[in-house]
C-alpha cells in the first residue's frame, strides 16, 4: 500500500460519513467501483457512520435534557395520511405505475385539503384569506415560543396571544352530544361558554378559542348538548389553569 | 424492530394508515432528534420531520430492505441538508453531498441499537475523533470546512474520522453481541 492509496483510505471514510462535497464524493464514487480494498473499507465504515445518526434520537426523559416532539405534529401528519388512505384506491405488492400515481394525486390533494381546512372554526371567503389564516395557525402551532399545557388526549396551546385545543386522542361524544370549551376570564369566577365542537373519527380536533390569551386563565371542556350550553351541564373532561 | 419495520413499510404500501402512524411512534423521535441536531430549531425539525413521514407514505418502495432506522436517517439528513442550503447565506461555504439514499449498506447487524448505546460507543472516542464526525455529520459542512473552522490540517482530519469510524464500529459490534 503506498502513501497515495492510503489517503484515498482515509477519502472513503469521509465519503461514507457524507461530509463530501459534490465534486470529492464523485471521485470517490468512481474510484470505488474499480478498487475492491476501498470498497471493503467502505463497506466496514458505511454502517459506522450511519450509526452516528441514531445518537441524535430525542426522548421523552427530561432529565437528558432532550426535547420531545410535540403530538400536533403527529396529529397533523395521521390527519392527512388517514384522510388520503380512505380516498386512496389500495395498492397491492408490485402495482403498476399508474396506480402508484393516482395514490400520489391522492396524496397531493389531501395534503392541500389539509391544508385549507385545518382551521376548523372559521368559514373564510377566499382561497388566499384560508392560506393566510392557515399559515398563521400552522406557524403558531409549531412555534418555538408556544406554551404546551398537556391535558388527557391533546394539548393547549398558548401563542402570541391566542389559544388552541388541540386534541389527537378524543373519544366521540354521546349522541345528540358535542364538546363546549369554556374559558375564564382573569379575574372572573365563573367560566364564559365558547366553542362547540366534535372531533374526527380518528379524535383530532383543533379548535382555535376567541379570546385573548393574556386575559385569559383558565380552559374547560365538558360534553354538552348539541348547540352548546350556557352553563356547563356536566363534569367538565378537562381544566386547565393557565396561569 | 428493524423486521417489524419491513412488515410495516410492507402494510404502508397497501395504504395501511395503522402501520404508518406504528412507524411513526417508532422512529419520529430519531428523525426530530437528527433534524433538530442539524437545524437547531424545533420549527424546522419539526417541518423536515414531517417532510420526511410524508415521503415515507407516499414513496414506501423507497426503503427496500435492511437498517430502516439507519436509512431514515439518511433521508432526514439529506432533507436538513436541503434547509441548510436554503438558509446558507454565504454561498462561499461548501454544504457535503447529499447521502444515498438507496445504498443498502446499512449493516443490520447494527439494527437493534439504540441512541444510548450510541452516544456510550461515541463517549469512548478520543475527543480529537469524536470531534470531527459529529461536526461532519451533523453540522453540515465538508471536512474541509471542518479542517478550516479549527485549523488542524486536512489530511489530520480525514485520518481521525477514519480511525474514529473503525473504532466505533469496534465498540458497537461489542455492544451488539452483548
Amino acid at each position: 500500500m503506498n502513501a497515495s492509496h492510503d489517503a484515498m483510505l482515509d477519502d472513503v471514510a469521509v465519503y461514507a460519513l457524507g461530509t463530501m462535497n459534490a465534486a470529492d464524493a464523485a471521485r470517490v464514487q468512481e474510484h470505488l467501483r474499480t478498487c475492491a480494498e476501498c470498497r471493503a473499507e467502505y463497506e466496514a465504515l458505511a454502517p459506522s457512520a450511519s450509526a452516528v445518526g441514531l445518537s441524535a434520537e430525542a426522548c421523552a426523559n427530561a432529565e437528558t435534557g432532550a426535547v420531545t416532539v410535540s403530538p400536533l405534529l403527529k396529529a397533523r401528519l395521521m390527519r392527512e395520511v388517514r384522510r388520503d388512505a380512505a380516498s386512496s384506491p389500495v395498492v397491492a405488492r408490485g402495482g403498476s405505475w399508474g396506480t402508484y400515481l393516482v395514490a400520489a394525486a391522492c396524496l397531493a390533494v389531501a395534503v392541500w385539503t389539509s391544508f385549507v381546512n385545518i382551521s376548523l372554526n372559521h368559514q373564510l371567503h377566499g382561497a388566499q384569506a384560508t392560506l393566510a389564516a392557515t399559515q398563521t395557525t400552522i406557524a403558531d402551532l409549531t412555534s418555538a415560543h408556544a406554551q404546551r399545557f398537556a391535558v388527557n388526549g391533546g394539548e393547549i396551546v398558548r401563542v402570541h396571544g391566542r389559544i388552541y385545543l388541540a386534541m389527537h386522542d378524543m373519544p366521540q361524544p354521546p349522541r345528540g352530544k358535542v364538546y363546549q370549551a369554556w374559558t375564564l376570564p382573569k379575574g372572573a369566577k365563573t367560566m364564559r361558554p365558547s366553542l362547540t365542537f366534535v372531533p374526527d373519527a380518528h379524535g383530532t380536533a383543533l379548535v382555535a378559542l376567541p379570546v385573548n390569551a393574556a386575559l385569559t386563565s383558565a380552559v374547560a371542556v365538558s360534553v354538552e348538548p348539541a348547540g352548546g350550553s350556557k352553563q356547563p351541564t356536566s363534569k367538565p373532561v378537562l381544566v386547565e389553569q393557565l396561569g | 424492530m428493524e423486521l417489524d419495520a419491513e412488515d410495516l413499510i410492507a402494510r404502508i404500501r397497501a395504504r395501511d394508515a395503522d402501520a404508518f402512524e406504528a412507524l411513526y411512534d417508532a422512529h419520529h423521535r430519531l428523525v426530530y432528534g437528527v433534524a433538530m441536531r442539524m437545524l437547531g430549531d424545533a420549527a424546522a425539525a419539526e417541518d423536515v420531520t414531517q417532510s420526511v413521514f410524508l415521503k415515507v407514505w407516499s414513496s414506501p418502495d423507497l426503503f427496500r430492505s435492511g437498517n430502516f432506522s439507519a436509512w431514515i436517517v439518511r433521508v432526514t439528513r439529506n432533507r436538513a441538508l436541503d434547509v441548510l442550503r436554503s438558509r446558507n447565506s454565504h454561498p462561499e461555504v461548501e454544504l457535503p453531498e447529499a447521502l444515498p439514499e438507496s445504498d443498502a449498506l446499512e449493516d443490520v447487524a447494527f439494527a437493534n441499537l439504540d441512541a444510548t448505546a450510541v452516544r456510550a460507543a461515541l463517549e469512548t472516542l478520543p475527543p480529537e475523533q469524536r470531534a470531527p464526525i459529529e461536526l461532519g455529520f451533523f453540522g453540515g459542512i465538508t471536512h474541509d470546512e471542518i479542517a478550516r473552522r479549527t485549523g488542524i490540517p486536512l489530511g489530520t482530519i480525514k485520518t481521525r474520522i477514519r480511525m474514529g469510524l473503525r473504532k466505533l464500529r469496534a465498540t458497537l459490534e461489542g455492544a451488539v453481541t452483548v
